[in-house]
């Protein structure tokens, strides 16, 4: 049951609005977590995309590693149709967001939000985006604190090496490129990913000829079966907080929970924030609407501080939809991490050569992990996928229009552009000898980037977002500059031919539409609503150097509750 | 570039001339065999897309294998993708389709056709537009071929590369349609490229053609996760999905450095400072003191 009223409302239980919800908790306030997207693996939801279930869940009992094998299927196409940004109805399509161009956003709804199909990819900022680039009123070490707390409770390690990693090691230590250990990164290099996944079991060694099942408890830890875009419930028959990727469902929702103060409600969008206006004063947010997805139904809740957290997209939405005031800046300054693909396909006697086998076999090990910084950049990483996600991702998009309309004579690639016909099944013909390395920008804050709402348009929650981004003269530089090096590492590494997609903008990690310094405050409190507060990648004040976002934006999150804590009560 | 008043009035006068045609086409279909939900232009113009993207490829038998001829139309993924987005977005509104959702794939077919009547307005095909080719798209019986040539639109009579000519148009404009009377529904049309390229791609090469019937519910789809049971699969040498794979080769570090420890694996750079080797251990990452004073941009805003 939802109370009339609670200390704190948490709109949003993605990446970060749990790590708040918790963190408050343990401050012993009462929190409500609404959740628009349905919550997989508990026992109040047992076909949470075919029926409404329950209402509430508040206890970590509720938690169940079998629903979560059952509906986590690690089959590619089904699980990207059920996790991106959509009702839990299994018969109903996805949430309509307008983006510019053939790109799109990768967003998913359901508790645990992003993360549900992020790749575990924990790293700090780079330091030097957080004092150096004027964007951010505090300073990075005001983060490192809260970045510990992060990586000890989703358990951040090196990633392990599988074949595919090793052979892109090989490639950047030919390259030129020296290893680097640190966490706090300032020059360029390469690394393991620090992974918020469990380390795979010693006996999952090549040289420990292990044949058995690769089921909890026989094996513990990361079974190496890919799919982390695809959820990743391995091992299979754990108990729900035994999964060894620990999205913030697995991490800090049962923290949350465990805490008695905490009740998470799924399939519940919030459609506005309320707030109270004495005259002559600044509003001060009272509690939000929301309407239940399943029924239709529209219900209103108290609360003595409202947080944000519903994403960079929806949270500026929300702003734009409620009655709140005009601020030049709410939905401005989106940073999508502008990001390209980059493909080396290898000859079997290379391979045999580099990694001692005739295939990459990008199909096993962890998605993502191995990375090269660079800051002032962004970054590379590379990337195993199963071959549909392998094919949208490197394929089907370019800003260059198809391959065969391209002539790349004197760039570092062989061919650039989308790819289809008889040249795609050519190449994806050998899926188990390419490898594609991601390219992810540091993109800066512009203020024409941004979500809008649309005049003409709305669902069934209001005007539905808009989205706009156009990348700068920098951020095409340094995503060519990235590309290069990608390229470089690529054939030093043995590949006989390289693809660059030279993707169009598409948005895979999302941030800085509400941001600090301009929306709301170094405690990330709202300048122009009192009591309102932004608990998601939205108040970042830049893309954090190009380092993926998670471990940043759930940091701040940490710090913005303890600020609240603080300030309220 | 925004679709100009000239382009938006073509698609409406293009909208009136094929709704009046198809209501013929739709009976006379429904007498050869086609469903009454799919409007015959639409599943000529989504036979075509899977056609061009995934077509079938005689050469790359001879190439590679038996195994790497069939292509999209062999299997129905024309079928699925008209589904995928007629079911795939929605606006919530019950009066908006089934379950609210937006049926997109009749104004994509019609926008495909704006896109390649552009493709040939400005001379830039490669082949001549021929009634020969959705006709030949289809099998005998399925309709016949005066029904096909009567419904047929430009982008269908296009050679296959002229057809992704013309996809590579659609980011050139933006197309409203009007799933109500009273609302009109804009979007960019690089989203119809996106969902005739990208989702056509990802659906072929993924696990799809595998399932019992994927418009059941997830609790009751079957799939058998078998190398041999998808097509995409045969082709790609995916063998399924695993529930783990004993590959660990161990943890990169270096012989001085926090990263790796334990056994040596293999070495992956001995000309670094202090060599870089796999291990049996991770170790673990530097919590380093840093010093940004000396950051340069490398290309400032």
């Amino acid at each position: 049951m939802v109370a009339a009223s609670y200390d704190v409302v948490v709109v949003g239980a993605g990446g970060d609005g749990p790590v708040a919800a918790w963190k408050l908790a343990e401050a012993g306030l009462s929190v409500l977590v609404l959740e628009a997207g349905p919550f997989y693996g508990n026992e109040q939801w047992p076909k949470p995309q075919e029926e409404p279930g329950g209402e509430t869940s508040s206890s970590a009992s509720d938690l169940s590693g079998d629903l979560l094998d059952e509906q986590f299927t690690t089959r590619e196409f089904e699980m990207v149709t059920k996790l991106l940004f959509g009702p839990a109805d299994h018969e109903r399509g996805f949430w309509f967001r307008k983006f510019p161009g053939d790109g799109a956003i990768l967003q998913c709804a359901g508790v645990g939000g992003t993360t549900l199909h992020y790749t575990g990819c924990h790293p700090r900022a780079y330091p030097a985006s957080i004092d150096e680039q004027g964007h951010w009123p505090i300073d990075y070490a005001d983060l490192v604190p809260y970045y510990r707390e992060i990586e000890e409770l989703c358990e951040v390690t090196p990633a392990p090496v599988t074949a595919k990693e090793e052979l892109f090691f090989r490639g950047a230590a030919a390259a030129g490129w020296d290893l680097v250990d640190d966490l706090n990164v300032t020059g360029p290099g390469y690394r393991p990913q620090p992974n918020a996944i469990r380390q795979p079991d010693p006996k999952l060694h090549v040289d420990e000829g292990y044949d058995g099942d690769f089921t909890y408890p026989d094996v513990e830890g990361d079974t190496l079966a890919l799919g982390d875009i695809a959820g990743n419930p391995h091992p299979r028959g754990a108990p729900y907080e035994e999964k060894a990727k620990r999205a913030s469902n697995v991490s800090f929702v049962p923290a949350a929970l465990k805490t008695g103060n905490v009740t998470i409600r799924p399939n519940a969008f919030v459609t506005d924030v309320l707030t109270e206006t004495h005259v002559g004063d600044t509003p001060t947010a009272t509690g939000v609407r929301f309407r239940d997805t399943w029924s239709g139904g529209t219900e209103r809740v108290a609360a003595d501080v409202v947080v944000l957290a519903a994403g960079a997209i929806e949270t500026p939405r929300l702003w734009l939809n409620a009655d709140l005031p005009a601020n030049e800046w709410v939905g401005r300054g989106l940073t999508i991490h502008f990001g390209d693909n980059v493909m080396g396909l290898w000859d079997a006697d290379d391979l045999r050569a580099t990694v001692g086998k005739d295939t990459v076999d990008q199909h096993e090990g962890q998605d993502i992990a191995a990375r090269f910084d660079y800051p002032g950049l962004g970054m590379l990483q590379t990337v195993g996928t199963a071959p549909g996600i392998g094919a949208v991702l490197g394929f089907g998009a370019s800003a260059s229009g198809f391959a065969f309309q391209n002539d790349p004579a004197d760039a570092p690639w062989d061919t650039m552009g989308r790819l289809a016909g008889t040249t795609l099944k050519r190449l994806l013909s050998e899926y188990r000898r390419t490898l594609q390395v991601l390219v992810v920008t540091d993109d800066r804050p512009h203020r024409r980037n941004g979500v809008t709402v649309s005049p003409a348009l709305a669902d069934e929650h209001g005007p539905v977002p808009l989205v706009n981004f156009e990348p700068s003269e920098g951020d095409r530089k340094r995503r060519d500059e990235l590309a290069r090096i990608a390229a470089e590492i690529l054939r030093e590494a043995g590949a006989s031919h390289v693809h660059r997609s030279d993707s169009p903008p598409t948005a895979l990690h999302v941030h800085s539409t509400m941001r600090m310094g301009k929306v709301v405050d170094e405690a990330c409190e709202a300048y122009d609503v009192d009591r309102l507060f932004v608990a998601d990648h939205s108040a970042l004040a830049n893309g954090v150097g190009g380092a993926n976002p998670t471990n940043t934006g759930q940091a701040l999150a940490a710090r913005t509750a303890e600020r609240i804590v603080d300030r309220h009560f | 570039m925004i679709l100009g008043t000239a382009w938006h009035n073509l698609l409406r006068w293009g909208d009136t001339v094929w709704r009046a045609l198809a209501s013929f086409v739709e009976l006379l279909s429904e007498l050869l065999g086609f469903g009454s939900d799919v409007d015959v232009h639409t599943a000529v113009t989504f036979r075509a897309i899977a056609d061009a993207v995934l077509p079938e490829t005689p050469a790359l038998g001879a190439e590679l294998g038996p195994e790497h001829v069939p292509g999209g139309v062999a299997i129905d993924l024309d079928e699925f993708v008209i589904t995928y987005v007629d079911d795939g977005f929605q606006l919530g509104l019950p009066h908006v389709g089934a379950h609210g959702n937006v049926p997109l794939a009749d104004p994509i077919a019609h926008a495909l056709d704006v896109a390649a009547l552009r493709l040939v307005d400005r001379g830039e095909h490669t082949s001549e537009p021929s009634g020969d080719r959705p006709v030949a798209l289809l099998e005998p019986g399925e309709a016949s071929p005066r029904a096909i040539r009567n419904a047929a639109g430009t982008f269908s009579k296009l050679s296959r590369r002229d057809r992704l000519r013309a996809i590579g148009l659609l980011d050139e404009f933006e197309i409203t349609i009007s799933p109500v009377d009273d609302e009109l529904f804009e979007f960019d049309a690089g989203l119809v490229g996106q969902l005739v390229v990208g989702f056509t791609e990802m659906i072929y090469y993924s696990e799809w053609e595998g399932y019992d019937a994927f418009t059941r519910p997830p609790s009751e789809r079957a799939h058998p996760n078998d190398p041999g049971a998808v097509q995409s699969w045969r082709q790609t040498g995916y063998p399924g999905f695993a529930s783990g794979y004993a590959a660990l080769r161990g943890y990169v570090g270096t012989d001085d450095g926090p990263l790796g420890d334990g056994d040596v694996w293999t070495t992956i750079d001995e000309d670094a400072a202090s060599t870089v080797r796999l291990t049996r251990e991770s170790g673990s990452f530097r919590e380093n003191d840093y010093d940004t004073s000396g950051y340069e941009e490398p290309y400032p805003e």
